[in-house]
């Protein structure tokens, strides 16, 4: 029994807490108290499993369990490396505090269905570790389809017309790019006969017995399929997707789903085609432009929203390739700015998202125009709101400020200055559409009868979580290596590129 | 006595139906325990002969004692001992399923049910086992007569449904009838392994393309490949729930299996990749049968007749993959046959279940489905993945096996027909999960009063559950341990000259 905890088992039982509270939330669906124990106690474990996994990475290197054969050649295999629990870390410490936030969000709003909700949060966190410990695409595959499935009911939860057109959306887009995802992991098979992710890539060999144009077809299918990132033009589904309850919105589109997006199009990017093979077939500017494109143009999108969730929303498709861009611009420094926003962007981001929570279950505004003078109703929620978006923009001290630090050095590293420009442009227009939210909700007057609390009810369950994130927002821009973030992209990029 | 048990395996379902049939009329309960006594023997007797053919390989009995090519010849090597295995474990976890549904939808003629059923899966058994040309015609007449009869007893239309089944069947079977006469005039033999070695010296007489030709037709019939799938969706909506439950998922599949057969034992491969170039249309049949079968799938309300196209297209996958004609795709089109077996069963159960507790199996009759039968729809779940294809459920790999061997081959056009089905799959399926899943606002009282005197109106037994539940399993370890099934099994079905 003790050999269950030894370190080789450990990426096993990360993988098995989430599938045993979604097991537990089934079985006492009943009686909400023990129910929502079990998340939090299974949120917790998983989370330190995932931190008692690091020491040990950081010291020597990866950890792989394989566990049985799936397909000649491909076995249903785990690995923890340190690139792979940046994810995980990020994730499952951040499903601890949602989990709490949402005892409150559904209870004080008195949701239909919580059971549902939980169990699929729970298989939805089962998803997403896996994609971050899968050791190759098939596994990868496996664990994608399980987070695109999982997360339907919570977007379509609200059961309105609006929400299952919502969810129909979300399913078509990602579906679709699950089948994209398929075809290239085909293609990649066939190339090669393996699809294990190994630092530098394993499609170089590839180059003798495949033409260029398949590789590059394969790299579109795969970029397709990791739609989860949200890259335009294919971005469509996660401004909708918004009708979800807010824990959904906060963990799933700010992190989980959308971070295995650009999670895994850094997989494919540095552990499957490697930065030799990304220049060879241009594939890395072509991605960098595509990137930059998204990043203005959600820019631009965002300003002119008035839904404070929506406005999230495209803040988010803008952030995300934003830690595209950086790992295409194939630079060492690049790259540790795309995998430590990876984590960072997800504490500012879900900050943000649960302070839209919280100003909707207390006030019931989903508008910004609507929200003058929320900040003097609900002073901490706002100052941690402030507090992220402008980590958003990347002021110092907050977090976003050492990613992009990083993202800039990478740009001049590669000599690709064009991006420089492209990451300030779009700090200044974060900036743009930001800063009118914090002037409403602070200093604007209320027109009519004003911002009116509709009842606070387990509102500490709330607060407590966005103060928490809005706190990390501030502290990792001071202690970059909390949780070992920090070290644990350096040993990545180490891997990938020799040093920095 | 162990060398007769090939015999045995055909013989059992084969008296015990007569058995059960006239122990109605003194005990009308035994014969329900008897057909799950005959099934029971049959499977353990498939699983011993499976383990024999894996250890020992082929195994040959020669039926009284005649030597081949005069005497019929029993031939089992891996994919008939698979086959069998397949058909009499489904054929029993659908009997063991259906005892309830049987006495609330044919009250009266439980009896004449159970006889049928058993002559039926007789005649399926007897068509993989047969490694004789004229006797698997035969078996297929046993099989088909009884499917017909059985069919029939099902709802107002199914009576014209199976009209419709007898005519095509019939016009098939006799196809298939003619190119063996064909084949036997030209030869003078009807044992596969001996026509197998006569047929090369023949391959340009215009007897035996005639001969081909016509068996190809005729199966084409039989396994409701697209342009001549008329028959299939009507016969399968209509039949009662437990008929549909076993012919669905195991009678194409069958023919399935009558086609690689003589395909590749009776003809060798080169015959039909190279001189008839017949793997290369049906590559194309193929092909145009997956997005026909979804796309009719897509627009259809009922929830048995959706499946029946699933079948349609799923049929596309055998018969596309067979054409494709290289090992890998072999090997999917071969997994195939056995995952939508159990997929298409499972799902079929579900409608069963469906009906028993609505009293219909329309697409509307799911409403609410996820909180007023629970167990039923995690099953239905399991099942409607497995069609999709999300791993790790069966569906997925066999799907994979054939899309590389699309991909190896350049059959883009089969490759992206796969794909695409995946996504009809997807709206098709998740049609359904919308009612099951979403029940705000929407009443979710029974949409039917059901049948009159429900002795269960607020649940299915679970003598329903259980089987369905064994086969929602069976998707998943099937799935997880497909290797092990393609190593010790599939690997040796495929034909030497790939």
């Amino acid at each position: 029994m003790m050999e269950l905890l030894s370190i080789e088992y450990r990426p096993l039982l990360a993988i098995f807490w989430p599938g045993a509270v979604a097991c537990l939330i089934l079985l006492f669906g009943s009686r909400p108290n023990v129910r929502e124990s079990w998340i939090l106690i299974g949120s917790t474990l998983l989370f330190l499993t995932v931190l008692s996994m690091t020491p040990v990475v950081l010291q020597q290197g990866s950890i792989t369990f394989k566990w049985f054969n799936l397909l000649p050649g491909i076995d249903f295999a785990l690995q923890v490396d340190a690139f792979g629990l940046i994810f995980a870390t990020t994730s499952s410490f951040l499903w601890i505090l949602v989990s709490l936030y949402s005892i409150g969000y559904m209870r004080s709003l008195d949701e239909h269905a919580q059971t549902r909700f939980f169990f699929c949060f729970a298989l939805a966190l089962l998803g997403a570790i896996g994609i971050a410990l899968s050791a190759n695409l098939v596994t990868m595959f496996v664990f994608y389809e399980i987070l695109t499935l999982s997360t339907y009911p919570l977007v379509a939860h609200d059961e309105t017309p609006e929400a299952i057109h919502g969810g129909h959306k979300y399913l078509a887009y990602l579906l679709t790019g699950g089948v994209f995802f398929l075809f290239g992991i085909l293609t990649v098979y066939y190339a090669v006969g393996t699809t294990d992710f190994t630092p530098n890539g394993i499609l170089k060999p590839a180059l003798d017995g495949t033409s260029r144009l398949t590789l590059q077809i394969a790299f579109f299918c795969f970029m397709m399929g990791f739609v989860k990132a949200a890259w335009m033009p294919v971005h469509a589904w996660l401004p909708t997707a918004m009708v979800a309850p807010t824990p959904v919105s906060a963990l799933l589109h700010a992190v989980a789903v959308v971070k295995a997006g650009v999670f895994g199009i850094i997989r494919i990017v540095y552990y499957l085609y490697g930065t030799e093979l990304m220049h060879e077939l241009s594939l890395g500017i072509t991605l960098a432009c595509v990137a930059s494109f998204t990043i203005i143009v959600a820019n631009l999108y965002a300003i002119g929203q008035d839904n404070l969730k929506r406005l999230l929303a495209y803040s988010t498709i803008n952030q995300l390739s934003f830690i595209i861009l950086g790992a295409a611009i194939l630079s060492p420094m690049a790259a540790i700015g795309a995998m430590i926003h990876i984590a960072y962007h997800g504490f500012m981001k879900i900050t943000l998202f649960l302070c839209a929570g919280a100003i909707m279950v207390v006030t019931g505004k989903k508008q910004i125009s609507q929200m003058a003078g929320v900040g003097r109703v609900m002073p901490i929620t706002l100052m941690a709101f402030t507090v992220a978006a402008f980590g958003m923009c990347s002021i110092p001290p907050l977090a976003g400020f050492i990613s992009k630090w990083y993202f800039c050095l990478g740009t001049i590293q590669a000599d690709q200055m064009a991006f420089l420009f492209v990451a300030i442009t779009a700090s200044v227009l974060d900036l743009v559409y930001f800063f009118p939210v914090v002037r409403t909700a602070f200093f604007e007057k209320p027109k009519d009868a004003g911002v009116k609390e509709t009842g606070r009810p387990l509102y500490l369950f709330m607060v407590v979580p966005l103060g928490i994130t809005g706190i990390f927002s501030v502290l990792f821009c001071l202690f970059p290596n909390m949780f070992h973030i920090f070290d644990l992209a350096q040993t990545a990029v180490n891997n990938l590129f020799g040093g920095v | 006595m162990s060398q007769n048990l090939p015999a045995i395996v055909v013989i059992l379902p084969l008296v015990t139906a007569f058995f059960v049939f006239f122990s109605a009329w003194w005990v009308k309960r035994a014969g329900y325990v008897l057909v799950i006594v005959a099934l029971a023997g049959c499977g353990a007797l498939s699983v011993w002969i499976l383990t024999a053919v894996i250890t020992d390989g082929p195994i040959h009995y020669w039926l009284g004692g005649w030597e081949p090519p005069w005497g019929i010849e029993y031939r089992i090597d891996h994919l008939n001992a698979m086959m069998l295995v397949l058909i009499s474990l489904l054929s029993l976890i659908t009997a063991a399923h259906s005892k309830e549904s049987v006495e609330r939808e044919l009250p009266d003629k439980t009896a004449l049910f159970w006889s049928l059923y058993l002559l039926f899966v007789t005649g399926l058994l007897g068509i993989c086992i047969t490694a004789d040309l004229f006797n698997l015609f035969v078996l297929l007449e046993v099989s088909a007569l009884s499917g017909y009869a059985l069919i029939a007893m099902g709802e107002d239309r199914s009576l014209y449904a199976s009209v419709r089944y007898i005519l095509l069947g019939t016009i098939g079977a006799s196809f298939y009838l003619l190119g063996v006469g064909c084949l036997y005039i030209a030869t003078g033999s009807l044992n596969m392994a001996d026509l197998g070695q006569l047929l090369p010296d023949l391959y340009q007489s215009k007897t035996i393309l005639i001969g081909f030709s016509f068996i190809m037709t005729g199966l084409g019939i039989k396994i409701a490949l697209f342009p001549l799938h008329g028959w299939l969706p009507d016969a399968y909506a209509y039949a009662p729930s437990a008929v549909s439950a076993v012919i669905a998922p195991l009678m194409t599949k069958v023919m399935a299996y009558a086609l690689i057969r003589v395909m590749f034992t009776v003809f060798q491969p080169d015959f039909s990749i190279s001189v008839t170039h017949v793997t290369d249309v049906m590559v194309w049949f193929g092909t145009v049968a997956i997005l026909f079968g979804a796309v009719m799938a897509l627009s259809q309300s009922d929830f048995k007749r959706m499946l029946s196209y699933v079948i349609i297209a799923e049929i596309g996958f055998i018969v596309g993959g067979i054409g494709v004609a290289n090992t890998i795709a072999f090997k999917g089109a071969v997994f195939h046959i056995l995952n939508d077996a159990i997929m298409v069963a499972c799902l079929f159960l579900v409608a069963a279940q469906i009906m028993y507790r609505t009293g219909g199996h329309r697409i509307d009759d799911f409403k609410g489905m996820f909180s007023t039968m629970p167990t039923t729809a995690v099953i239905f779940s399991v099942g409607a993945l497995a069609v999709i294809g999300v791993p790790p459920t069966c569906g997925f790999f066999s799907k994979w096996y054939l899309l590389l061997g699309g991909i190896q081959a350049h059959q883009w056009g089969f490759v992206a027909a796969l794909l695409l089905c995946t996504l009809i799959n997807v709206a098709l399926f998740f049609r359904v999960f919308d009612k099951a899943l979403y029940v705000h606002g929407q009443d979710t009282g029974g949409a039917h009063a059901g049948i009159p005197g429900n002795p269960h109106p607020s649940g299915v037994p679970l003598s329903m559950l259980i089987p369905a539940g064994v086969l929602a399993a069976a998707i998943i370890l099937v799935g997880i341990f497909n290797q092990v099934i393609v190593d010790e099994v599939i690997r040796y079905t495929v034909p030497s000259g790939f």
